[in-house]
């Protein structure tokens, strides 16, 4: 069962569906759901299966949460506060036991929407109706949203977007080198995989003084609605507009999903996902942990688990079939050859990130299938220009260890102040 | 049960995807569009990697590393709220412009298929939107499948699959008023037809009218209407909120409402028609780009592709706002225009809303979705001919503004991804059909200013009729387009935006 390593010390109570948890101060919904030894935090679209949080990063939909009357919210991102009130969607009576997971035993494969009941008399008009019923996730808000101040509209020389090894290495050479730019990171402190993965070998986490950086950041968007790109950021329930002569890219990816019977079992995570609970906020997902998917990141992960005091199992793996009925509780892998079932209450999916390439694609970079990793990747020169005024580093251009991320956050920032014309030491 | 989730937002199933693949699926955007992969919370973040590594295993041929390519990802990058997005500003005297992506790929010229076009057919379509496909099916009812339907990009790459899926009978003419309601009843039996759900839900069309002369555009409309059958009442602003109770109805003067009318989920049609005019031998041949024509004592001899030549007796010409642009192939000056229009999509919501709402001042109008989403858009009255399917802030800020002032309680609702589509613009707002002055077989079918969709399930089967039997019907010779140099014009003004 996940559990907490290290006892509350401020604590913070919140509600779930009307039961009170109880919190470390500055952890989010989702984390302290886990801590608390709960797993099915949501219930699926269609199927009504059980869900819990997966990656923590707010790629997923696994912790979809009503939070004080608006629908949809990411359990992973939102900060728990004294006397939240959180509600569970899309179940009936209640996320715990949803008798609509009947679904999921009627349509055991899958439920062909096209073709169902398609033309049938009578019987086709009550299925409409019934499908108009159970769609959707969540309800109308409860009132109107508060008063939003306008946005900020800023032209700066060079964006960076996330500052984790790449962007941080970057920002260290631009700094050093006297080229003005302005960092954003979706999180509230600097990192990225420095400060929630487990790396052997990861560079420090050095933020170069007196830098321009906005963190809690997240930028939604990039648009060019008159031929001058901007990026939309979102921070502190404001959006900047910020307009920019280059853009550098370094904003890794998302936790990859395997495909195999009952991934989606509570109880399941991101490798990431499963270091950035231990690291970041002292919580184990669980006793006895199944650390699969690539062998390197796994090994790394299965010796902070074990550092932490869990059981890592079937390490490297490759995971064949999860069972379980609300949470995970066994997985089937491959190993040497070899399947084998194993008894577990957790399992850490590691997987090199998919490159989140749609900052870099609006912004006209080009995306290319890779043989190798069997991801999508940006492409981009040695230098990681990518267009004329765009440079990417780091886990956007596909797998690669932290410090192999940094070296190209290195390079890509030599390559802008090259073409800044900035001052050099 | 035992399901491996290959994307978890939308329930998307590896037997599902295996389903699209066997239906021929296998590239990115036709797979999202079928199986709904890619179109919840996440948007793509967790599911694109999972599914195109599914492709490269199972769909056969192997797909070629050039061949896999990721759907184009749409703004929002992450679900954000509407009152954001309002709380922008924006100069309506200045021309919208640019948008993201440039490019929308929707030409993959790595997805063409190896292989040549078959040499000849009797009627060979240029265009595999419903227009196409809906009329390839029909004159297959009457015994005609010597057919080629030719379509530049996947299925519902055009107008076809990316309009709002709002089905109206309430026009300002009595063509489209009777076409409308044809339509509407082949599209309420379209799944008996046709074997696949369209998701047909009559919720009613609610137009708000915010002005003395929208009020007397909507009591006209609705005189009409009833003339012909349409129960369009006008309501007075507590009138409609009966109908939705959380609109505000600040401004609004008064209503037309028609409980008749309906929205539908657009891309099954495409499928429906396809496969039904498949199985009966009618070639649907996509990533297929015409490159010209030939000619010979006034008639179109050949239509000439970049996967062959295919020798034909008839051509019609039914590439909605691309089709000026094959026109000029032929030496034929359409006076269509494209313009586009802005389009988004919010999370999806447990359903609230019945009817398709519409600000017939602004343009702004919205509807939820089977699927709970509410879907909606805004049209313009800035934006400049030409084909731009970029996305922009400008819209997301003019349609958040509109649509919050509308319906407060949507303020924290968030979107989650934007597109544009063309309208297919003329003239005179009504439709180019029949045949090409000098080149008598070449027959349009374009023209629908951002209603062809609702239109074409009947505008197909009168024109499969005419095309068949060669009995004269007004469509055909009305609204050809030889009125724009006689002088004739069919003017209609109900148009959303």
């Amino acid at each position: 069962m996940s559990h907490r390593i290290a006892p509350i010390d401020q604590p913070v109570t919140f509600e779930i569906d009307g039961e009170s948890i109880t919190a470390q101060a500055g952890e989010t919904v989702a984390v302290a759901f886990v801590a608390a030894g709960r797993t099915t935090l949501s219930r699926s679209i269609k199927y009504h299966r059980p869900r819990g949080p997966f990656c923590l990063s707010g790629g997923c939909s696994q912790c979809l949460v009503r939070i004080d009357g608006a629908p949809n919210q990411y359990a992973c991102q939102t900060e728990v506060k004294p006397g939240m009130r959180v509600e569970r969607q899309n179940a009936f009576p209640h996320a715990s036991l949803d008798v609509l997971q009947a679904t999921d035993f009627v349509f055991s494969k899958w439920f062909n929407h096209h073709e169902f009941m398609a033309g049938v008399p009578i019987v086709e008009k009550v299925m409409l109706q019934v499908a108009r019923r159970l769609s959707g996730l969540g309800l109308l808000p409860d009132k109107p949203a508060p008063a939003r101040a306008a946005p900020i509209v800023e032209t700066v020389p060079l964006a960076i977007v996330g500052a984790g090894a790449a962007g941080l290495a970057a920002a260290r050479t631009l700094s050093e080198r006297g080229v003005p730019f302005t960092l954003f990171e979706r999180e509230r402190a600097c990192g990225g995989r420095l400060s929630i993965g487990c790396d052997e070998g990861a560079p420090a986490i050095v933020v170069p003084p007196g830098a321009s950086l906005r963190v809690g950041a997240t930028v939604v968007g990039l648009f060019s609605d008159d031929g001058r790109p901007f990026l939309v950021a979102l921070q502190r329930e404001r959006l900047h507009f910020v307009f920019f002569e280059r853009l550098l890219l370094t904003n890794g990816g998302q936790p990859t999903l395997l495909a195999f019977p009952n991934n989606d079992l509570p109880g399941i995570y991101a490798g990431r996902a499963v270091s950035r609970m231990v690291r970041t906020s002292g919580v184990l997902p669980g006793k006895r942990v199944a650390v699969v998917g690539e062998p390197d990141e796994a090994r790394d992960l299965a010796r902070l688990l074990v550092a932490s005091g869990a059981q890592a199992l079937a390490i490297g793996a490759k995971p064949v079939r999860a069972h379980g009925l609300r949470s995970v509780t066994a997985l089937t892998v491959e190993l040497g050859g070899k399947t084998e079932k194993i008894d577990c209450d957790a399992v850490a999916l590691c997987a090199p990130l998919s490159p989140a390439f749609e900052l870099a694609r609006a912004a006209g970079a080009r995306v290319g299938w890779d043989e190798r990793s069997r991801l999508f990747t940006v492409e981009a020169d040695a230098s990681g220009r990518a267009t004329p005024t765009v440079w990417v580093a780091g886990e956007l251009r596909g797998p690669m260890s932290a410090a192999a991320a940094a070296e190209q956050g290195l390079v890509a920032a030599a390559s802008i102040a090259a073409t800044s014309g900035g001052a050099t030491p | 049960m035992s399901k491996a989730l290959l994307c978890p937002c939308e329930d998307v199933t590896t037997s599902e995807v295996e389903h699209a693949i066997g239906k021929g699926y296998c590239d990115l955007e036709s797979v999202k569009r079928f199986t709904g992969f890619g179109t919840g919370m996440c948007q793509g973040k967790q599911c694109l990697t999972a599914v195109a590594r599914f492709l490269e295993d199972k769909a056969q041929p192997r797909p070629k590393p050039s061949q896999l390519r990721p759907f184009t990802p749409r703004p929002p990058l992450f679900p954000t709220e509407l009152s954001q997005w309002a709380a922008a500003s924006f100069d309506p005297q200045v021309a919208p412009g640019g948008g993201v992506p440039e490019s929308l790929g929707l030409t993959e010229s790595a997805l063409k298929p190896e292989g040549e076009v078959p040499k000849k057919a009797k009627i060979v379509i240029i265009g595999g939107g419903i227009m196409g496909l809906a009329l390839a099916w029909n004159l297959t009812e009457r015994g005609e499948t010597d057919i080629v339907v030719l379509e530049k990009g996947y299925l519902l790459a055009g107008a076809s699959g990316r309009n709002g899926g709002g089905v109206r009978m309430q026009w300002g003419t009595p063509t489209l008023i009777e076409l409308a309601r044809r339509s509407i009843d082949l599209m309420e039996r379209f799944a008996r037809d046709l074997g696949v759900n369209v998701w047909f839900r009559r919720g009613g069309y609610l137009f708000l009218a915010k002005s003395d002369g929208v009020v007397a555009k909507l009591e006209r409309a609705a005189a009409l209407h009833n003339q012909y059958g349409v129960p369009t009442q006008i309501l007075t602003p507590d009138g409609a909120r009966d109908v939705v109770p959380q609109l505000s109805m600040t401004g609004v003067k008064a209503a037309a409402w028609n409980p008749l009318d309906a929205v539908i989920f657009p891309w099954p049609f495409l499928w429906g028609y396809a496969h039904a005019a498949q199985q009966k031998g009618v070639k649907v041949e996509t990533f297929t780009k015409v490159t010209g024509f030939e000619q010979s004592q006034g008639r179109l001899t050949k239509v000439v592709t970049d996967r062959g030549d295919i020798a034909c007796e008839t051509v019609v010409l039914a590439a909605g706002a691309w089709s000026p642009k094959v026109a000029a192939l032929a030496g034929v000056d359409l006076p269509n225009e494209p313009h586009r229009h802005e389009i988004c999509s919010t999370e999806p919501l447990k359903p609230f809303l019945g009817p398709l709402v519409s600000v017939l001042d602004s343009g702004l109008y919205f509807s939820q979705s089977m699927r709970g989403e509410i879907v909606g858009g805004m049209g313009d009255p800035r934006e400049p001919a030409g084909m731009n399917l970029g996305s922009t802030q400008r819209f997301l800020t003019r349609y958040s503004q509109a649509l919050t002032e509308q319906l407060p309680q949507a303020g924290r609702l968030k979107i989650l991804r934007q597109w544009s589509g063309p309208y297919d613009v003329t003239p005179d707002n009504s439709p180019i059909l029949g045949r090409t002055p000098g080149l008598p077989n070449l027959l349009q079918m374009s023209g629908f200013v951002g209603h062809g969709f609702m239109m074409a399930p009947a505008v197909a089967e009168r024109m499969a009729a005419w095309m068949a039997t060669g009995e004269s019907d007004e469509l055909f010779e009305r609204f050809t387009l030889g009125r724009f140099a006689e002088g004739r014009l069919e003017r209609e003004d109900m148009i959303i935006g």
